[in-house]
């Protein structure tokens, strides 16, 4: 079991990718607790090993998806709720913001991932393919189509 | 879009709410980081899986408790039926003995009443009250594990059969009930054969299953008069007639009592008024016409 002090370095670094990731899974405030506990006391039970801080980043994201992924398994869930709901401090997004999340979160769940990890987190596709255990081209396939659904809900030109 | 994206997903930030709460859920998860060793996820699925061990055991048992009779009744004219009663006074088995039997099973629609509205539905139902209305006899048997509930039985069985005539109640054990199922009869059926068979070791239980429990109460009472007493206290039935038609010969008194002394004594076999209940209803049916029309005619 990992220590008081480590626990603590863990929530200060990752809290808010967990929650990121949270986020763009779920929809109201005490699923995402239930996340939060849930990884982080993974993580402290867990006997894991990291290498570096991506290898922990890493594992954390993975753990974190996982955990999404169990928690909406588990119960039956409608799939697209509007962002108040998934926000506790909505009054910092902008309008562009919100039509950015919006989009994102009208997306199938399964491009959210990818879309999440290559756009935000900066992964290429070897490693999204590593973290989600995909097949590289399948990940490519996933990020090709998501952007193509972006572009036609936001219209916008695309840099990646 | 990437720029946009990041922008926005750097607004989401997890409150410091958030961050606390968790460290709270961890520090009391953890006990305190080590202080305690439980492994709370574990214990949590082991009560799910405890939970849901105790609900299938106790509908198991609930199950168990309900469909397993406690007392059995027997019925038995010649079709015999045994119903089984559960600890909970409910009727949850209707078992007919023989071919008839379960025919008469079938017509039967008792099964999940009180063993009272049952006994009750079972005297009212026509098949069976043909049966009694041709003078058959019909016996109740009661055997149970647990004596209080096949006393409360018997005791209830005896109030239904009041009103009908020639039905009998009797207890049983229920060791006794094993042996009449292993010989192929009913309860109450194997009860009075076996007072046959201690008065003629000849008959067998074969014999018995074609008869109807009339044909047995005769023959018990041919072999042995007494015996036929000790089946239900007291049990006679007498057979003769006499209906003196009179015609007394009035031999000029104007008084003419008729004096119609018919042949016919009643020779009721069983003659019953060993222990009570039993009514021997001899009358004589003598025809004797006494001639001389005189100008009385007998009463």
């Amino acid at each position: 079991m990992r220590s008081e002090q480590e626990a603590n370095r863990a929530i200060e670094r990752y809290a808010d990718t967990v929650r990121r990731i949270c986020m763009i899974h779920l929809k109201n405030h005490s699923d995402t607790e239930d996340i939060f506990q849930n990884v982080f006391l993974k993580y402290v039970l867990s006997t894991a090993v990291f290498e570096s801080e991506e290898h922990e980043k890493a594992w954390f994201i993975r753990v974190t998806i996982n955990a999404c992924r169990d928690l909406l398994k588990s119960f039956f869930r409608s799939r697209t709720v509007s962002l108040d709901t998934l926000l506790d401090q909505p009054a910092d997004l902008t309008e562009t913001d919100r039509t950015v999340l919006d989009a994102v979160l009208a997306l199938p769940p399964k491009y959210r991932d990818v879309v999440y990890l290559h756009y935000y987190e900066g992964y290429t596709a070897p490693q999204i393919g590593q973290i989600l255990k995909k097949n590289v081209n399948t990940v490519y396939t996933l990020l090709n189509r998501a952007k193509q659904a972006l572009r036609e809900t936001l219209g916008g030109d695309d840099d990646a | 879009m990437r720029d946009e994206l990041k922008t926005a997903l750097d607004k989401v930030t997890a409150d410091d709410a958030l961050r606390q709460s968790t460290r709270a859920f961890l520090a009391r998860q953890t006990g305190d980081f080590g202080a305690a060793k439980t492994r709370p996820h574990t214990a949590r699925r082991f009560a799910a899986a405890f939970a849901c061990l105790a609900l299938v055991v106790a509908g198991g048992t609930g199950y168990w408790a309900y469909f397993s009779p406690t007392c059995a009744i027997s019925i038995d004219i010649n079709p015999s039926v045994e119903l089984g009663v559960n600890r909970f006074d409910k009727v949850v088995s209707v078992e007919g003995i023989g071919d008839d039997g379960e025919a008469l099973a079938e017509t039967l629609d008792i099964r999940f009443l009180d063993y009272a509205d049952a006994l009750d539905a079972l005297l009212a139902d026509p098949t069976v009250e043909g049966y009694l209305s041709q003078d058959e006899v019909l016996s109740i048997a009661v055997a149970g594990e647990n004596e209080a509930q096949a006393d409360a039985i018997l005791a209830q069985a005896e109030t239904c059969a009041a009103g009908t005539r020639n039905v009998y109640c009797h207890a049983a054990d229920s060791a006794e009930l094993e042996h009449a199922h292993e010989a192929g009869l009913s309860f109450g059926k194997y009860q009075t054969f076996l007072i046959l068979q201690s008065l003629d070791p000849s008959v067998t239980a074969e014999d018995v299953q074609e008869l109807t429990m009339r044909e047995l109460h005769d023959r018990i009472a041919a072999l042995d008069p007494d015996a036929a007493l000790t089946l239900s206290g007291g049990y006679g039935h007498g057979s003769g007639a006499g209906n003196s038609y009179g015609a007394g010969n009035g031999t000029g008194t104007p008084s003419g009592n008729g004096a119609g002394n018919g042949n016919g004594t009643g020779q009721g076999a069983g003659a019953g008024n060993g222990a009570g209940n039993g009514a021997g209803s001899g009358s004589g049916n003598g025809n004797g016409s006494g001639n001389s029309h005189g100008h009385h005619g007998g009463h």
